[in-house]
């Protein structure tokens, strides 16, 4: 396996001394210390990584940069992970997916010579008939196509987390230009993030190892420049480097997506700048998906970084000078380069003389027209740009220079539009507010001026941050002149040749061949946009990254137009792939506790989320008896209301909104909020009130309690506190009326006391005169209750006498504890929000948004009682007016079922088979003996002793409507 | 949708912080067409361009603002006060909200 390593060399990464073992489709394998996964297993041998999307061709290593499909594999159960970039671990367990038996031998190859069953758009096409067997066919389909496979169920291994950043600037790339513009802003006073996907620092002149030729950095190899600039970012305070960490998305007003490992980093700036370079694409030749071809700088990758000696015999095939360099690298790394294939007619230089006179044969106004060899390249076809062949160069190395398009992906997501710059490549043109663009993405080439435009961005960066800019404008005129000095240029031209093979791929992610698209555009799809949704060409892993120009060169090939007139396709959000682990990553939302919550679970509370609270459901006791079978919640449910009914029982009842409404106009303002009066409430009175909205639709309930003159307590239903504080502030919200909504509901703890016993219970513990006379139904005290200052209210959500106890949260504990310490001689017991439930339902009390929608009005509700539509203008009253005079079609009424099984929550109501109505609650009263419950009907139906069907498992069940509730039907006992 | 709002209170924040409650309008006097009423609780200006919106900032200090927002760039040129409107009027011009305030 050594014998694929070349001898150590200063730009590599790896450290010899620690090898590193692994296994790869079960087998052990071993590399070194700053290996990848991909550069261990191709240095192990290893050239098939995976299997094609559609014909499980096979493929190898293209890119090595983390953009190409080609080597995705499972790393330790992770599917879609890039292994030429996924850093070398002890033990890791790396799979080859979409694959079987092996990726060697998989026996979905055959799909590759069934490639005419499967045109562009197949799916519309060729397995259509007979209609019945397309879920077979799409069944079999699916199975054979695809990436990688999550194990479901079952969780993937990996934790995702979440972090906030805040910058001055943010600078995405981390090669020569990157460095040079975070160290200019830095310098310049400004904060400075820079986002690097790689491994290290320096981009791609990391494996730069030529001498520099410009004046500024004579004899020097651009990994030994880029080398000390990444020394002095690291050493400059002002600048944070995430490494190894993918900007995916560039939003509105500096907001960056980033994906540093498992952490989602949302990072804001005011300035950003675009360094990201650019990236080498492949060329359509016929096979040119075999593995051996291989993108010029991937080869010198391998070789600069890892040490890996790509191949023993090479083609180049390239357009501009870059394939000589590449060319110069291979041979320099012991690789016989055969040929160098240059589209070009002209053009020498001292490296092609050199070629030359290693014996290398230089090949002119040439290209690569096909790839041979099976499973792996053996030979290449060169010929002329006609298609007419001119020689076979055996080989098992071809190396691709020939296109290479700046990475304007985040700059296109921004708004930025691409144009076709003089030398051919989309670079962008118009930028975005707040966004700059440094080095090879802006269409320099060159390292000095690389590095002269990424310190101009720098300059420009701070100057835009900066009051008083008359240093940093002279700066900027400075480093304009150096760049317009030394602005290189690269000519982009097309170098595919003519060809008619059917494999000439376009789009590796997901085997789009170039007759694909062909016939795409023959069918009609000839514009980028609706030739991209056709074809799927630019939608895959790769994000474009591949095939984007490719297929816009050919599109403009074929429709005669122009590169500039086919345009390019909308760039969007991710430019990289992210795991969707990383978006869904832990979210912060609190959930509250009252200040009772632990005495509820050492009391064995079955909890339940309702909106951020937590709420005991029911008290489970251990000692007891499961019970009748209905489980041990249900019979303790059972004896919850049995304690309410014959002695007394508590609930917490924190969570309920309060809310304080304060002032000199505070009654007339809750008049204009309510279809309800209070004017004519007297202090120390309580009132029900329900809030609608002007289209007369039910909002919330509660109660309102006048405290005094000029102060109310008005409480909502634990979930919508938010929502009513909201309704009500936005009603005061630059109106002159005098009154204040203080929100109290984390202030005032709350605890309902009810049964008849109830009375007993507080009599002991307050000064407060709570007899029948002193304190009837429907009225508030202030008073001592155990000493801590209170406001009982009385009213019950329960059919049975209550109080309803507020006071400050601090003395929640002690309060609970004062109750349930006074109350064992009579019997109390707590009780949870089930049984609560089931003892409002024996009294017909509704629950707004759960027995109400967003239909409701009072009227169907038959709450119309409450509506004064004699009162003057309030919030709902037109509405409620013409509702007023309009029969109902639909009523909610009360209803008993026999049996003990209740429907569920949204039971269909049925007539003749069809649904006329439905249940919004129904409960098993123990007390009743009986299912009792609440539902919409229509409204023939609202009256004493009618029935109605309810669909319940298949069946139907007969429910009789009992239009008065089931349960002291004149609230003599809550009244008591 | 990731911009930055400027609450008239707190200063430039994360729009995620915010509730959007839709473009102003005015509340019909009472006693108006069941068109009139129809009008202001179901149909929308969807203004392509500059529209004068209510905002709630949630998660700082809790007041409605009224923003001039551009509908089409997202671009906020205002926020301010609703008592800062002017000319200030007597009762309320009662805000619609495309959702309500939903309770």
């Amino acid at each position: 396996m050594s014998a694929e390593r070349l001898p150590s060399h200063l730009t590599q990464r790896i450290d010899r001394s620690r090898t590193i073992g692994f296994t790869f489709a079960g087998r052990p394998y071993a590399g070194f210390a700053g290996d990848t996964v991909g550069s261990a297993l191709y240095a192990a041998g290893v050239r098939i990584f995976s299997r094609s999307f559609k014909y499980h061709r096979p493929r190898g290593l293209l890119c090595c940069r983390g953009h190409c499909p080609n080597c995705l594999v499972n790393v330790d159960g992770i599917p879609n992970v890039r292994a030429c970039t996924e850093p070398l671990r002890d033990g890791q367990r790396v799979a080859p997916q979409h694959a079987w038996p092996s990726v060697e031998w998989d026996a979905l190859a055959v799909l590759d010579r069934l490639h005419f069953l499967f045109p562009v758009g197949f799916y519309y096409k060729t397995f259509i008939h007979p209609r019945r067997l397309w879920p077979t066919y799409e069944r079999v389909l699916r199975a054979c196509a695809g990436l990688g496979r999550i194990t479901f169920p079952g969780e993937l291994p990996g934790d995702y987390e979440r972090a906030y950043l805040f910058a001055d600037v943010a600078v995405v790339g981390g090669g020569a230009a990157g460095m040079a513009a975070a160290l200019e802003t830095a310098r310049a006073g400004a904060s400075v993030v820079l986002v690097d996907d790689q491994l290290d620092l320096g981009g791609r002149w990391q494996f730069h190892t030529c001498s520099l030729g410009d004046e500024e950095h004579r004899g020097r190899a651009g990994y030994e420049v880029v080398r000390d600039l990444a020394a002095e970012v690291v050493a400059e305070g002002r600048i944070q480097v995430l490494g190894g960490a993918t900007a995916f998305g560039l939003y509105e007003d500096g907001l960056l997506g980033i994906l540093e490992g498992n952490r989602f980093v949302k990072l804001r700036v005011r300035q950003t700048i675009v360094a990201t370079g650019g990236f080498e694409y492949p060329l359509a030749f016929e096979n040119n998906d075999l593995p051996g071809v291989m993108l010029g700088t991937a080869a010198q990758r391998l070789e600069a970084l890892y040490g890996v000696k790509p191949g023993r015999g090479a083609v180049v095939v390239t357009s501009d000078d870059r394939g000589v360099e590449v060319a110069l690298d291979l041979r320099a790394a012991g690789v016989t380069v055969a040929a160098l294939v240059d589209a070009r007619e002209e053009a020498d230089s001292p490296g092609v003389a050199a070629l030359r006179d290693g014996g290398t044969t230089i090949l002119r106004g040439c290209t690569a027209l096909a790839a041979r060899g099976s499973g792996r390249v053996a030979s290449v076809v060169v010929g002329d740009f006609d298609g007419r062949r001119v020689s076979d160069m055996t080989c098992d190395l071809v190396c691709i220079a020939t296109g290479f398009e700046p990475a304007a992906g985040l700059v296109g997501q921004a708004g930025g539009k691409l144009r076709v710059g003089d030398d051919g490549r989309l670079t962008p043109g118009l930028l975005p507010p707040g966004v700059l663009v440094a080095g090879e993405v802006a269409g320099v080439s060159g390292l000095s001026a690389i590095l002269a435009s990424g310190r101009l961005a720098g300059a420009e960066a701070a100057l835009a941050l900066s009051s008083s800019g008359a240093r940093l404008s002279a700066r900027i005129s400075e480093l304009r002149d150096e760049l317009a000095l030394r602005r290189g240029r690269a000519d982009h031209r097309p170098v595919s040749a003519l060809g008619s093979s059917a494999k000439r791929f376009v789009c590796l992610c997901e085997d789009v061949t170039e007759k694909d698209i062909r016939q795409a555009v023959d069918e009609g799809f000839d514009h980028i946009e609706t030739l991209k949704r056709y074809t799927t060409v630019t939608m895959g892993p790769c994000q474009g990254k591949m095939c984007h120009r490719l297929s816009i060169d050919l599109c403009a090939s074929l429709t005669g137009r122009s590169v500039e007139e086919t345009g390019t396709t909308t760039a969007r959000p991710p430019a990289q792939p992210v795991p969707l682990g990383a978006l869904a990553s832990r979210f912060t939302d609190p959930w509250k506790l009252t200040p009772m919550h632990h005495q509820h679970t050492e009391a064995g509370a079955e909890l339940m989320d309702m909106g951020p609270w937590k709420r005991p459901l029911g008290y489970v006791r251990r000692d007891e008896n499961p019970g009748d079978g209905r489980g041990r919640m249900s019979a303790g449910v059972d004896e919850e209301c049995r304690a309410v009914h014959e002695a007394v029982g508590l609930i917490d009842v924190s969570t309920l909104g309060k809310l304080e409404v304060v002032g000199r106009d505070a009654v007339a303002f809750l008049d204009w909020l309510h279809p309800n009066r209070f004017s004519d409430l007297k202090p120390g009175r309580v009132r029900y009130r329900i809030m609608c909205d002007d289209a007369g639709i039910i909002l919330d309930d509660g109660v309102v309690a006048r405290l005094d003159e000029e102060r109310f307590l008005l409480t909502t239903a634990t979930g919508t506190i938010d929502a009513v504080e909201q309704w009500l502030t936005w009603w005061l919200a630059g109106t002159r009326r005098c009154a204040h909504v203080v929100n109290v509901t984390g202030a005032l703890a709350a605890i309902n006391v009810a049964g008849p016993r109830s009375r007993e219970l507080l009599a002991g513990l307050t000064d407060v005169d709570v007899s029948a006379a002193a304190l009837p139904y429907l009225s508030a005290r202030p008073g001592l209750v155990a000493g801590v200052p209170s406001t009982i209210l009385r009213i019950g959500f329960v059919g049975e006498l209550g109080f309803e106890i507020h006071f400050p949260a601090d003395y929640g504990e002690f309060m609970w504890s004062a109750l349930v310490e006074a109350g064992a001689p009579l019997g109390v017991r707590a009780f949870g929000v089930e049984a609560q439930r089931v003892l409002r339902l024996e009294k017909q009390h509704l629950i707004v948004s759960q027995d109400t929608d967003a239909l409701t009005t009072p009227f169907g509700a038959n709450l119309g009682m409450l509506v004064k539509l004699e009162k003057p203008d309030f919030v709902g009253r037109d509405a409620l007016r013409s509702g007023a005079t309009r029969p109902a079609t639909e009523q909610l009424v009360g209803f008993e079922l026999d049996g003990a099984t209740a429907p569920g929550e949204g039971a269909a109501v049925v007539e003749n088979g069809h649904p006329v109505g439905r249940v919004t609650s129904a409960k098993w009263s123990a007390w009743l003996g009986r299912v009792i419950g609440l539902a919409w009907v229509p409204a023939a139906r609202a009256r004493d002793g009618a029935t109605f069907d309810v669909r319940m498992d298949g069946a139907t069940a007969r429910a009789r409507v009992v239009m008065r509730p089931s349960y002291d039907p004149d609230g003599v006992r809550l009244r008591s | 949708m990731s911009f930055l709002l400027r609450c008239p209170q707190c200063g430039p924040r994360d729009v995620y912080e915010f509730r959007w409650s839709g473009e102003q309008s005015r509340r019909p006097e009472p006693g108006s067409s069941l068109e009139t009423w129809t009008r202001y609780l179901y149909l929308r200006r969807n203004e392509a361009g500059s529209q004068q919106e209510w905002w709630y900032h949630r998660a700082g200090c809790q007041r409605w603002f009224l923003a001039v927002r551009d509908t089409r760039l997202n671009q906020v040129s205002r926020t301010f006060w609703p008592s800062d409107e002017s000319p200030p009027t007597e009762e309320k011009t009662a805000p619609s909200d495309a959702e309500g305030p939903r309770v």
